[in-house]
């Protein structure tokens, strides 16, 4: 299946990029999708206790079963106001 | 509970806000804040900070938020402007109002809205020199 993954703040200057692509085995968690990302971003791999997660619009825990089609968003602790 | 978001680029307008409060006969609280720039982070001076906002994310965390502060509170209207873009050092990011029948109630939400806010809702700041 193919994962659309998203950077958002300084996670797009460690990766070099705002948006990538990852194709994985029907059933993957997104640890699995970390794991796959982490030797093409070692330097986003390194902030990987801080990292947040989202599927679309919600927060998930790396155990999610990721399916089809749906984006992945990888940001850091969030600073609004 | 009325609920009105606003993300956006302009500058906040507070006159207009102000301009545009309704609060109904039952209704014995008006509390807002206003989150201002300020001219130093981390020890260094800085002219403006610029915000980063995971729109679709920002939208659906602050809903759920609004929901879950109506089963806490009784909140009769709460309104929250939250500037996207490069905002000056003095110049607000942030304009927050909630509308109840006591301060207690008022206050307590509107701080408990704030805080869950920097907890989880996708906006990010980077400072410019």
């Amino acid at each position: 299946m193919h994962i659309v993954v998203h950077f958002y703040s300084y996670f797009k200057d460690l990766t070099g990029c705002a948006e990538t692509t990852a194709t994985l085995p029907a059933g993957s968690k997104i640890d699995d999708l970390l794991k796959q990302l982490a030797p093409r971003y070692p330097e986003l791999d390194a902030m990987k206790r801080s990292t947040l997660i989202a599927v679309g619009v919600e927060y998930q825990a790396r155990d999610y079963v990721l399916h089809e089609g749906e984006e992945v968003s990888l940001f850091p602790p969030v600073q609004g106001g | 509970m009325k609920k009105q978001l606003t993300i956006t680029t302009e500058p906040i307008d507070e006159a207009a806000l102000l301009s545009g409060r309704l609060v109904s006969d039952g209704m014995g609280a008006v509390v807002y804040f206003l989150g201002v720039v300020r001219g130093t982070e981390e020890n260094q001076a800085i002219s403006a900070i610029e915000y980063e906002a995971f729109q679709r994310m920002v939208e659906h965390q602050f809903n759920l938020l609004f929901d879950q502060m109506e089963k806490r509170w009784p909140i009769e209207s709460v309104r929250l402007v939250h500037r996207v873009g490069v905002v000056k050092v003095n110049q607000p990011s942030l304009w927050v109002e909630v509308v109840a029948p006591h301060r207690g109630e008022a206050f307590a939400a509107c701080q408990w809205l704030i805080d869950e806010m920097k907890r989880v809702v996708p906006i990010w700041k980077k400072a410019r020199p």
